[in-house]
């Protein structure tokens, strides 16, 4: 069977290892495990593996450190594995290069996910200019040509900065997106750190593009790290 | 009790005091005496004098610390009229019919004007006092029921993953492949429930000793709704809720990691203990000083008996350990914990058909502790 790629396991829970590597391996991944930072920055160099999973709570090293590291030399994607209310950590780790999380505890579907987000993304970003020119999940369309967005048949009009947030978390389906990157790019990096300007906008997108604004389909808020915008595999709805 | 002076308590040194009373006493009757002299020019009357001074004898205790600074104002003021507004005027005549009497009802009022205010001073201050050690009270109250729940709860589930694993690994030949299966299943149920628990202990510690502890950002309700949904919907797939967000845009001060476990705990009790198959609501009221969290269901409701008591971490149904989702006695405690760190309140009913749990967060900035402190002060001084 011809392997889907391999995949770095940046991890010191043996156990967590293990039952991650039995998983990729029977989806078609190649694990490969490291205990230690310095271990896994090795490996990173020397098998240029398609996605990194990382934890961030390593005995030898701050995984903030393997992430520059790496991103020093390559752009291979890194999952960032953490636990529920590390969110100034997850932030750091987003903000230095890594391109994903995901929370402890998590189910195997959900970690496909995000391997397959990320590869899709390091892929389109090894050859630019093929990025899709329409972004579609679901009912909604966006032509990033025409900067036109329809929801169905409708086409849903959006201010000149609701746009830019929509296309930007668009071309970054299936990742979270931190605040201040949206800010930074939206704004410009002069922008001052007060994100109300941002939810608010977020709260108009949000009630424009979503049918019913409360079971979001498109827009999932990740409460004091970012928002992510849905993927075409994704099933409807947050119960992912 | 009479070695009691009110001057030991205030932290202050006797000087410090003298020199404060002294100053207060001469200022207020230089004030009354200014008022007199002005009142005596225009009316011409003696009589009222002396009720100015006597006010000027109910203030002086009420600014001052100690009996001294009344007898000394009573005896100027005394000497005050007779000397000033008293025929015959600038000199002192202590031979007038009725000075005893007068001289004598000053004294007295100066006394026991001082007398209660100490009283009251002192009262307000054991008051309040008493206030922080009570509230010190309830919140060692609820770690230790908290430490209680805990240990208690902990110990099942791990007793099922421990017998459980054992007995596959050690008779896994004989067991069929169902059998195995459900005894796998099992195991991660309990582990799951272990983690729900973990999380909630996890909120705990970041809540530090005062409301200080709290780290407040300024969060949009609705994306914390959003959250918690998301969350309770992932650990639930099942789930039925029927989320109202706010028609209006609010941002609160509040820890959204801390508030979302409150709406979690808050949906997943009335999904466990309702006994209804109808969705459960989860709205918000926004008010002018505070925005309402509720979640509501359509159940057999909460036992009127354990409506004052439902938060204090007591379990449900004394043992609980027959209740397949115990433990959550210690849910709503850690609920009632988050929502008092954030300065806010929490509140239980019935309503015609099920229950309704709301809380209530401070749309301002405010520390739970900062409005009795402001109390005690004009209390104190």
């Amino acid at each position: 069977m011809a392997s889907k790629g391999t995949v770095l396991m940046i991890e010191d829970e043996e156990n967590i290892r293990d039952f991650i590597a039995a998983s990729l391996r029977a989806q078609g991944y190649k694990p490969v495990g490291a205990k230690t930072a310095k271990e896994g920055m090795a490996l990173a160099a020397s098998l240029c593996p398609e996605t990194i999973l990382l934890d961030l709570g390593l005995p030898d090293m701050d995984g903030g450190e393997v992430i520059r590291n790496v991103r020093s030399w390559s752009q291979i994607p890194i999952i960032i594995i953490s636990a529920r209310g590390q969110e100034k950590e997850k932030v750091r780790a987003l903000d230095l290069g890594a391109d994903d999380y995901i929370t402890k505890p998590f189910g195997i579907p959900e970690l496909m996910a995000r391997i397959r987000a990320a590869m899709r993304h390091g892929t389109i970003a090894a050859q630019t200019g093929a990025c899709a020119d329409v972004f579609c999940v679901g009912e909604l369309r966006l032509d990033l040509g025409k900067r036109l967005l329809q929801i169905g048949k409708e086409e849903v009009h959006l201010t000149q900065v609701e746009y830019k947030i929509v296309a930007f978390l668009a071309r970054n389906a299936g990742r979270v997106v931190t605040y201040d990157a949206i800010i930074s790019h939206v704004w410009g990096p002069y922008m001052d750190d007060n994100n109300r300007i941002l939810r608010v906008n977020m709260a108009n997108i949000r009630r424009k593009i979503e049918k019913n604004p409360a079971e979001p389909r498109y827009i999932f808020t990740e409460i004091g790290v970012g928002y992510r915008m849905a993927q075409e595999e994704e099933p409807p709805g947050p119960a992912a | 009790m009479q070695k009691k002076v009110p001057q030991s308590s205030y932290s202050q040194s006797w000087w410090e005091v003298t020199w404060k009373n002294t100053l207060v006493t001469a200022a207020i009757l230089a004030v009354v005496t200014l008022v007199a002299w002005v009142y005596n020019r225009i009316s011409e009357g003696t009589v009222n004098i002396v009720m100015f001074y006597t006010v000027a004898l109910i203030f002086i205790p009420r600014f001052t610390q100690g009996y001294v600074p009344g007898i000394v104002a009573a005896m100027i003021s005394v000497g005050c009229v007779n000397y000033l507004f008293t025929y015959p005027y600038s000199r002192l005549d202590f031979t007038r019919q009725g000075y005893p009497v007068t001289f004598f009802c000053m004294l007295l009022i100066a006394v026991m004007v001082s007398a209660v205010t100490s009283y009251t001073k002192e009262q307000s201050r054991i008051l309040a006092e008493q206030e922080k050690r009570l509230r010190e009270a309830e919140k060692e109250k609820i770690r230790a029921n908290l430490l209680r729940a805990i240990s208690h709860d902990l110990r099942t589930p791990l007793t099922g993953i421990i017998g459980a694993s054992s007995s596959y690994l050690e008779n896994g030949e004989l067991l069929s492949e169902e059998e195995k299966r459900k005894m796998v299943r099992h195991i991660g149920e309990d582990a799951n429930w272990l983690l729900h628990m973990v999380e909630n202990l996890l909120t705990v510690t970041r809540i530090q000793n005062d409301s200080a502890g709290v780290t407040k950002n300024m969060e949009a309700v609705e994306e914390v709704l959003l959250g918690a949904v998301g969350r309770i919907r992932k650990r639930i797939p099942d789930i039925r809720i029927d989320v109202r967000l706010p028609e209006e845009f609010v941002m609160l001060p509040m820890d959204a990691m801390l508030i979302e476990q409150v709406l979690v705990n808050l949906m997943e009790n009335a999904w466990f203990h309702a006994n209804s198959t109808k969705p459960i609501l989860l709205y918000t009221q926004i008010g002018e000083k505070e925005v309402a969290f509720c979640v509501r269901d359509y159940g057999t409701g909460i036992a009127p008996n354990h409506l004052e008591t439902i938060f204090d971490g007591e379990d449900r149904n004394g043992g609980g350990e027959s209740d397949s989702h115990r433990g959550m006695g210690l849910g709503l405690s850690i609920c009632k914990t988050i929502v008092m760190a954030h300065g806010g309140r929490i509140l239980a009913h019935n309503c015609e058909q099920g229950a309704e749990i709301c809380f209530y967060l401070p749309c301002q900035e405010q520390p739970a502790s900062e409005a009795p402190e402001r109390k005690r002060e004009t209390a104190g001084d």
